[in-house]
Parts: structure tokens; sequence; C-alpha cells
């Protein structure tokens, strides 16, 4: 292997030896806007991961949450919600993009010193209900960033379609990647979508005919290959792999994490590789960690706001080669049934439900329990990536 | 003072010089006075080797297209009355990791691709929507 590129690096993250499980998921309800706050479907994903672990709220001495975005869900939220007072740590180390991937390295803290023994991450949004177009939401961080305010978004470039427009843009021009490939992923994710009760285009079908129809707003990308905004949420519940043989849900252990950080910071523009993301740095560790290759992922979930992140994150976490990506995605390969990659099983950001990843997380286990709408048969092995830009994630779960 | 979104504010101090340049036609970009290189976005010190000794220099306002998107349908209203309009990004022919944000004017959209060569041109920033703005900024053309 070529010597690791200078344009980012692999935080130190804590080493997890398999002893840190999965042990409760749950979803709070997906759909467009529905007039209810990001605390109530906070609340509701985590009573349902509660009640799939066997625990109570009173059980739950650890809280992992979203430290930003209006969407923080710490100890005081639990105990309104929950009735509760008792002692709980908690800490915005959680939540969804990188944080779904990295909260077992902060949980792992507490389950080893003993300060918790259940610790859930919970992420939840009301963006479909809260949409404006700078009033929260995605854009809300980038408009008000100072040097993209005074350097970007006067000429327009802004928001993130228009981002991620311009580096699939330039990744078809490096690379030869070609509208029909983006499209494929799209529709491996709707595919799965319309298997998946949950998701919120669960009765909208997508053909790869039908997507080529239509029309590219931000050229080259079409609505298709951007996520959803809706109202939803997710949590998981984490324990030592001892308490965790005690309760009822098959094991689920976290065999890896990485975390990897571009030095462009927040600005797309700057990107060191325009066209590539920090998976990079990220991928390789989580995956040397776990002990395994890209080849022994049984089903694979993405962070996937726009098709290309999903594309380039397929590329730098060594499932192909850089830049052939596009070959690699076409006809069925990121399909459930069959394909070499199964991918995004549930729908993903763009067709189940832009819940930030935290989805991504609760199907990885769902599909390792065997428990999956669209179900990978024997599936062992599970990664998910997370990014934000200047960041990417990578865990690595295991069946037991 | 609060300029109407989305317009820059000129007097915010890291980046007053861009603006004040522009208004003089000129596209002036900070370089460290001790490594020389060439610094974007505007930082308090040399990224490559930290010293805080900057200035603004002039540069050829030449460059190629580096990528780009047509935004037919914008998302914020300011922009509505500007579609379809491509903006993207510029690589300076000085040190092509300046990447420069910008939009493409006077060309066809047709004809842009990236790694053309392109050159700054100065015109009025003028949101259609945002009246009695009329500050100089640059754009960029097909050279």
């Amino acid at each position: 292997m070529s010597a690791a590129p200078d344009w980012g690096h692999a935080a130190p993250i804590e080493r997890l030896d398999g002893e840190v499980a999965i042990v409760g998921v749950g979803e709070g309800d997906h759909s467009k806007a529905s007039g209810r706050t990001h605390q109530e479907i906070a609340a509701q994903a985590i009573a349902r991961a509660l009640d799939d672990a066997g625990l109570e709220p009173a059980d739950v001495d650890g809280l992992l949450y979203s430290g930003g975005m209006g969407t923080e869900f710490g100890a005081k939220e639990f105990h309104a919600h929950f009735g509760t007072s008792h002692e709980i740590a908690a800490a915005p180390r959680g939540g969804g993009m990188v944080w779904a991937g990295t909260a077992p390295v902060a949980a792992v803290e507490w389950l080893r010193s003993g300060r918790a023994r259940h610790v859930v991450n919970v992420f939840a949004v009301s963006w479909a209900t809260q949409r404006g177009e700078m009033v929260g939401g995605p854009g809300h961080f980038h408009a008000h960033e100072r040097m993209k305010r005074h350097l970007e978004v006067p000429w327009g470039w802004f928001p993130q379609p228009v981002y991620f427009a311009t580096i699939a843009r330039r990744h078809m021009h490096v690379y030869g990647t070609r509208p029909e490939q983006l499209g494929a992923i799209a529709v491996a994710c709707r595919r799965h979508a319309n298997l998946h009760p949950g998701a919120v285009m669960r009765d909208r079908p997508l053909s790869l005919e039908e997507y080529l129809a239509r029309p590219m707003l931000f050229d080259p990308l079409r609505m298709e290959d951007c996520c959803l905004i809706s109202d939803g949420g997710g949590a998981y519940v984490m324990s030592s792999l001892e308490r965790a043989r005690d309760l009822r849900a098959p094991l689920v252990v976290v065999e890896g994490v990485g975390d990897g950080r571009s030095h462009a910071d927040v600005y797309w523009a700057l990107q060191g590789d325009f066209t590539a993301t920090p998976q990079v740095f990220s991928a390789p560790a989580a995956f040397e960690m776990a002990g395994i290759r890209p080849k022994d992922v049984d089903v694979l979930a993405l962070y996937d706001p726009f098709t290309i992140v999903a594309l380039m994150q397929i590329e730098d976490m060594g499932f192909c080669a850089k830049g052939e990506g596009g070959a690699f995605v076409e006809g069925s390969t990121l399909h459930f049934d069959g394909g070499r990659l199964p991918y995004n099983t549930h729908g993903g950001l763009l067709s189940h439900a832009y819940v930030l990843g935290i989805s991504h997380v609760v199907e990885l286990v769902r599909q390792l329990r065997g428990e999956a709408a669209a179900q990978v048969p024997d599936a062992e092995i599970a990664v998910y990536g997370g990014y934000t830009g200047a960041m990417a994630s990578t865990l690595v779960l295991r069946r037991e | 003072m609060t300029l109407p979104f989305p317009l820059p504010d000129p007097d915010f101090e890291p980046t007053r010089p861009f603006f004040a340049a522009a208004a003089r036609g000129e596209l002036r970009i900070p370089r460290c006075r001790r490594c020389d290189r060439l610094q974007w976005y505007p930082p308090e010190r040399c990224r490559a080797c930290g010293s805080p000794e900057l200035e603004w220099v002039r540069t050829s306002g030449r460059g190629t297209l580096f990528s780009f998107c047509v935004v037919r349908r914008p998302l914020l209203r300011e922009f509505a009355p500007l579609v379809p309009f491509a903006t993207g990004l510029v690589a300076l022919e000085e040190d092509p990791t300046v990447r420069l944000v910008t939009r493409f004017v006077d060309c066809e959209l047709e004809a842009l691709h990236p790694d053309l060569p392109v050159r700054a041109v100065f015109r009025p920033l003028g949101h259609p929507r945002i009246a009695a703005w009329t500050r100089v900024v640059p754009f960029f053309t097909l050279a």
C-alpha cells in the first residue's frame, strides 16, 4: 500500500477489545412533517430500544446525545420524559452522523469504570416540521459560518446539494463516473426502502429509467440523488459483553471503530482531495482493530446525504479502487438479495429517512440478528460509515 | 451592521482586503511573507509555517475551472431570479490548491467544462431581490 495521503489523519482512538455489545435498538416513527418535537421522537426511540433490550428507563445510567444542531436530548430531557430521577452519566459525544459510529468509544469509558452499566446513544430530528430556509435544519450551520457567508454564499455556492453536485462533477470528470452509476445507488436504496415498513418512501418505487428521466435541478445531481428531510430518530443501548450475555437480544459486538479527520475543516471547497472522504483514514483503522478486510463485510450502511457521498466512501473504504466506484456499484451490486456488497438495506438517508445515520446502525444490528426487512442471508459482519465532510467514522459490528 | 442574507459584510476584517481589492478590479490573496505560500481562506497565521506575517498580493486573476454546479432550482429565494446559473470553484493559476468559490458569467452554461481556462471579471454582486447593493466582486468567465 502507498503512504497515507497528507490531507488528513486518523484520530487516536481507544482500542475496544470486543468488550461492548449493542443490546437494544429502537426507532421513532419516521415521517415527513409530523408536528412532533425531536424530544418526543427521541423518547419514543429510547422507549422502544429499552423494550427491545428488556430494560427499564431506571436501568439507563449512561446517555450519549448530539451536542449540536438543536437536537440535544440530555439527562434533563430523559428524566422529564420518563419520570425518573436517578443518576445518569450524560455527555454530548453521541448522536448521529460520525457519532453514530464513535459512540461506543465514549461509552466504553463508563462501562469499564463501572460508572454506567447501560449506555443509550440517541439521535432525533424534527427537521421536516421545522423546515425553513435558515432556521434549524441542515443548511443552518453553513449559512452562519462566517467564511462561508463571505466567500461562498454570495456567489450562490450554498447549500449542500450545490457542494455535492460540484464534487460529483469533478468525480465524473476525473474518473469518468456516469449518471446511471449514481442512479444505481439511488435505485438500490429505494428498492430496500420499498421493503421496509418504517421507510418514508416505502410506497414510492424508483427505476433507473425513472431516475434518468428526472430533471437535474442541481446539475449533475437530481432530487433523487439527495436525502430526504424528515422527522424521526433512533437509539441504541450499549452494555458490557458480560452484562449483554444476561440480556435477551442475540449478541452484537463492537469489533472496531475508526475516526478520520480532514485538515480542511468544514470547507468543502478546500478539501485536499476534493473527490475523497476521510474514510481514507478512518476505515483502515477500524478494519485493523476488528481484524477484518473489506471483502469480509456482509452488509454495509453509509451516511448518504447524496449518492456521490456513498460512492466516494465505498472507494475510500477499499471496497474497490479509487475512481472505480461507478463501475463497481452498477447493476445489482448493492442489493440485499445476491449483491456483492449489500448496502443501506433500510433505504438510507435517500429513501428511509433523514435521521443522520442513527437508523443505519439500528438496521445493521437487525441484520446481524436476522430481523431485517430486507435481510441479507446469514450476515455476520456489518459496517457503518459516518461522514460530516471534515470527519468520517467507521464502526464494525459482528454477530457472535 | 447586519446585511441581509446572503450578502457579505465588506467590513468583516478577515475578508476586508479581498473586497477592497475587488473594488479596484484586483484579485488579491493573502501570502506568507516568510514561506511565500498563498493562503486560502484567509487565516490568522500561515498554515504551512505558522508565521503571522501575511500580505495580500495581487494575482493574475487567471486559473482553471475546477468544477461547478448548474443550479436550476435554488434553495434560497434570493437566487431565484438568477436561475439557471453556474456556481463552483476556480483553481488559481499561481497555486491550484487555492480554490475560489465563484459564479461563472458571460458564457453559455453548455460551454463550461472542468479544467478549462478562466479569468476573473469584476461586476456588481447585485442580488435582484436585494436592492441598492452594488459592490463590485470578482466573478469568472471562460478565458
